[in-house]
């Protein structure tokens, strides 16, 4: 963008503008990668996933999203019960990482993404710096929600005790995934140097 | 006018920047926005080639054979990571089933063998169109591979399966302990700037000095 030259968002070469001609998409020369000024449509892609993701979150939180048959009997519990048992029993540092990933962190990647977009809009001018590292750290925690749906995972394929005892997934399984992936690719289609163009 | 080569965006905030050579160990920031910029690696190549090799022979034991063996009133169960896919497969829960079918199964594997693949080709100096494709999608996978985060998950399973049945642990465990480790020793050791330049240098050994694009 400065001095005429576009950086590769694949390995950051960069790319001297003026070989570009308008309208055409340009291939970086080093891995062949599309390259843009900024990555296109970045605002409005964004917003609607994370729009999206918020709606989710609410059935992802509300539905059951683990059932536990025992002698016949069936029990769903929620996400948050899952975390309440493992305070129950006396496990708070599983019970902290379970609430940390699979509630916390997608509460602060809406929210965070919200911030950043209406900062944006706004043109809010301060504390860009702050707001970049909030993104890279957004970007980096992304990943770590689906450690529930792991754990569901391989719940219901090892405890598998036939009448006795088994695990199965329940409703909320598919919204809390179609969150994490919502709020995953909503990182990817943002630019945060969009934050400093404003 | 700037040259290309002697300079680089950040790419968090697209500060112009001037190429410095970082002392091997030590990272760069970006003095305007503090988005990491390098971090120089020794000997990368070689590092990603043993640690994908690694990473792969373990790889078919850790996902295919069982983890853990369950015992409570004399049932036996044991289940392995392909295991664990299916029984989402089993519920119907498809959307689920494919995602945890992608981040713990397919996406470790393709980035694996597409590192291995790149440092063997720079290894040999073999310059093939597919190699900058191979390198810039291994990235992509490494967002979307999370075997580390299943590892944590696994930990969690075994603490709440402890209170209803005694637990064995199996060949694959431990295989599945070591991938993560390869992935994750990957991560660290893995130099994309060095990289780039080697896919850079081959390529204009391939094609001479006036290449195709060579800008």
């Amino acid at each position: 963008m400065n001095a005429g030259f576009i950086s590769c968002h694949d390995c950051r070469k960069l790319v001297d503008a003026g070989k570009t001609e308008k309208g055409v998409p340009l291939a970086c020369p080093r891995c062949h990668a599309d390259i843009h000024f900024r990555k296109p449509n970045s605002i409005a892609r964004t917003w609607a996933l994370i729009v999206t993701a918020a709606v989710l979150f609410i059935p992802a939180n509300l539905l059951p999203i683990m059932r536990v048959d025992f002698l016949g009997s069936q029990s769903f519990s929620t996400l948050m019960d899952g975390i309440i048992y493992f305070f129950h029993e006396k496990e708070y540092g599983i019970g902290l990482i379970i609430f940390i990933a699979s509630i916390l962190v997608p509460l602060f990647k809406i929210i965070g993404m919200t911030i950043i977009l209406l900062s944006i809009r706004f043109k809010w001018k301060s504390w860009l710096k702050h707001k970049t590292t909030m993104f890279h750290f957004i970007e980096f925690i992304g990943r770590w929600s689906m450690l529930d749906i792991f754990v569901i995972a391989l719940m219901s394929a090892l405890v598998d005790f036939g009448g006795l005892t088994s695990t199965h997934a329940a409703p909320a399984a598919t919204y809390f995934t179609a969150v994490v992936v919502t709020t995953m690719v909503a990182a990817l289609t943002f630019d945060s140097r969009l934050l400093w163009d404003a | 006018m700037n040259s290309p080569i002697t300079n680089i965006a950040c790419p968090g905030c697209d500060l112009l920047l001037k190429i410095a050579e970082a002392p091997p160990g030590k990272k760069l920031f970006c003095p305007r926005c503090n988005t990491q910029l390098y971090q120089k690696k020794v000997n990368s190549i070689t590092k990603i080639l043993a640690i994908s090799l690694s990473g792969l022979l373990v790889y078919i034991p850790a996902i295919f054979m069982p983890l853990l063996t369950l015992n409570t009133m004399g049932i036996h169960q044991y289940g392995s990571i392909f295991d664990a896919f299916l029984t989402f497969h089993h519920q119907k829960y498809y959307f689920v089933a494919v995602l945890v079918l992608l981040t713990s199964i397919l996406l470790p594997l393709l980035r694996l063998s597409f590192l291995f693949s790149v440092a063997l080709q720079l290894r040999l100096r073999m310059y093939s169109r597919s190699l900058p494709f191979l390198f810039r999608t291994s990235h992509l996978f490494d967002e979307w591979g999370m075997p580390d985060v299943y590892l944590i998950a696994l930990f969690v399973s075994i603490i709440k399966i402890e209170s209803v049945a005694s637990i064995e642990y199996n060949f694959g465990f431990f295989c599945f302990l070591f991938l993560v480790l390869m992935t994750r020793a990957a991560v660290s050791a893995l130099d994309p700037e060095a990289f780039w330049n080697e896919i850079e240098k081959i390529k204009a050994e391939a094609y001479g000095a006036a290449g195709p694009d060579n800008g």
